[in-house]
């Protein structure tokens, strides 16, 4: 187009030159240059149109090759997600075979769950057997607890009823005691009295025979007080309180030894003394021991021309042993089960005086300090006496 | 005039003891004027001049009271109580008698002021011993009271 253009202006400079010449030819001339200027401008026009237009395709084919490149790009897009879409297809494929596997398991599970609820329903009746039982084995344990508890109830009723029995029995025996200390005393005292009185003031009206009857009836009735005044302070021991101190035996035993001694005047024994250990004991019974035992020792041995008598000790386990052995009569050992014996007698009063109660005193009062009593013996030997006390920790 | 001068009022409800005991202090040489009575009820009448005594002096009283323990009527104990809560009469000695040394008696007795408590031995050379012993104790080596 631009070469049309440029011809066009040298054939209009060629045709100007040839003007000179001919001047009708040039006004033809201009005006059909004009007329070509025109034209030219038009074609101008066209061109700078057509410049445009092809501008405008060269846009519009650049838009559709853009379009078309776009094109390829979403088709490839496309392709890219199609294959996605079967990549997932193909995955959701094997999610859904995994799905079906896992259904399977699951319902594997459940058949497994519901067996496995069987079993647990199964235990937890097995459980209700075991609570039921529980409760009856506890219910029963309740019964035999309240049986012992009413049995305990009739036993410590029982044990209130003994008690009061025998605090009853206790006293009956304390105003027995009483009744007899005091209302059997005072008739033989008149006994005794009265028959002294005869035996003083009447004796002159009484034969041989006579006197020898008031006699008897004095000494019997001296006897009988001499019985129930033993009896009683045997009764007595069973009733006083034991308390319990450490006894300085040394002391107590020499003390005796003096008393006794004293009471006795001539004939005094020889003691051998041995140093003795102290002892757990109520002193005021204790005291009483040793008096029986000890003075049973002076009587007994009071035949022989020398009366020896040996007191001394041993500990054996926890306990003290004292002992008092004598030379004197000693007893046969075929009749020892009667020694201890409220009011037995292995002597006959012509023999020995003494009512019977002395040995089994002794043997009261040891015993109630827990302590044990035992004796040896050979007729016309002698005896040993022995007792035991707790001993001093 | 029997019942003036009295100077041993002795309250015993026994005739045997009674009878024994008194044998025993005259025995024992005591002249004393004694007066018995057979329970405590009497020896409280006699102390406070009332019934068969009610014409007694009322401003004497005996040197010595010997008081047996158990009696009928008026007990040992209570005679015991009236006169030493008596201001004119507590100072007289009372000796209580007894049979026995069973029971509670004797503490109650020396709380009560009681001078001496006598259990009554059963034999009677014992007993004719302790009668004259206390005879002779309150009535001749005791100093009496200036009543």
């Amino acid at each position: 187009m631009k070469k049309h253009i440029s011809d066009g202006l040298e054939t209009t400079h060629l045709l100007n030159l040839k003007n000179s010449e001919q001047k009708n030819q040039t006004a033809e001339l201009i005006i059909a240059n004009k007329e070509i200027a025109l034209q030219n401008e038009d074609k101008e026009n066209r061109a700078a149109e057509l410049i445009i237009a092809n501008k405008e395709l060269i846009f519009q084919i650049q838009e559709k090759e853009n379009r078309a490149a776009e094109l390829v790009i979403a088709n490839k897009e496309l392709a890219f997600q199609n294959e996605e879409k079967e990549n997932r297809a193909a995955e959701l494929v094997i999610a859904n075979k995994e799905l079906a596997f896992q259904n399977k398991e699951k319902e594997k599970r459940a058949a497994e769950l519901i067996i496995a609820n069987k079993e647990l329903a199964f235990q937890n009746k097995e459980k209700e057997k075991r609570a039921e039982e529980l409760i009856t084995a506890n219910r029963e344990l309740k019964n035999a607890e309240e049986d012992i508890r009413i049995l305990n109830e009739e036993l410590e009723q029982k044990v209130i009823e003994r008690t009061a029995q025998l605090e009853s029995a206790n006293k009956e025996l304390g105003s027995f005691s009483y009744s007899v200390s005091h209302d059997l005393r005072a008739p033989i005292r008149a006994i005794n009295g009265y028959s002294k009185i005869l035996l003083e003031d009447y004796v002159e009206n009484l034969d041989a025979e006579g006197e020898k009857i008031l006699q008897s009836i004095i000494y019997n009735s001296k006897k009988m007080g001499l019985l129930i005044d033993d009896l009683l302070a045997f009764s007595k021991l069973g009733r006083k309180p034991v308390t319990v101190a450490e006894i300085d035996m040394n002391g107590l035993v020499q003390q005796i030894k003096e008393e006794l001694i004293f009471e006795k005047g001539d004939h005094i024994p020889e003691f051998d003394f041995e140093i003795l250990p102290n002892a757990e004991g109520d002193k005021s019974l204790i005291r009483q021991v040793w008096i029986n035992l000890i003075s049973n020792a002076i009587k007994y041995a009071s035949n022989k021309a020398n009366t020896h008598i040996q007191i001394g000790s041993y500990l054996e386990e926890n306990m003290v042993v004292y002992f008092v052995k004598d030379n004197g009569a000693g007893f046969d050992m075929q009749y020892y089960d009667k020694l201890f014996g409220v009011f037995q007698r292995l002597h006959s009063q012509e023999e020995f005086e003494g009512t019977g109660i002395g040995l089994a005193i002794v043997q009261k009062i040891v015993h109630r300090h827990n302590g044990n009593v035992w004796a040896e013996s050979e007729l016309e030997k002698g005896s040993c006496f022995y007792f035991s006390l707790p001993a001093i920790n | 005039m029997e019942y003036e001068n009295i100077e041993i009022l002795f309250v015993e409800d026994s005739v045997d003891d009674a009878a024994l005991t008194i044998r025993a202090l005259n025995k024992s040489g005591f002249t004393h004027k004694l007066l018995h009575v057979k329970d405590g009820a009497e020896a409280l009448d006699f102390l406070y001049c009332r019934g068969v005594f009610s014409s007694r002096n009322p401003n004497q009283f005996p040197n010595l009271i010997l008081l047996d323990l158990k009696m009928p009527k008026v007990s040992g104990i209570q005679v015991l109580e009236q006169v030493k809560a008596d201001k004119r009469m507590k100072s007289i000695p009372v000796v209580m008698l007894t049979s026995s040394n069973e029971g509670p008696d004797i503490e109650r007795c020396f709380e009560l002021g009681a001078n001496s408590y006598i259990v009554k031995p059963v034999e009677s050379d014992n007993f004719f011993k302790t009668i004259k012993e206390i005879g002779l104790y309150w009535m001749i080596l005791s100093q009496p009271p200036h009543l």
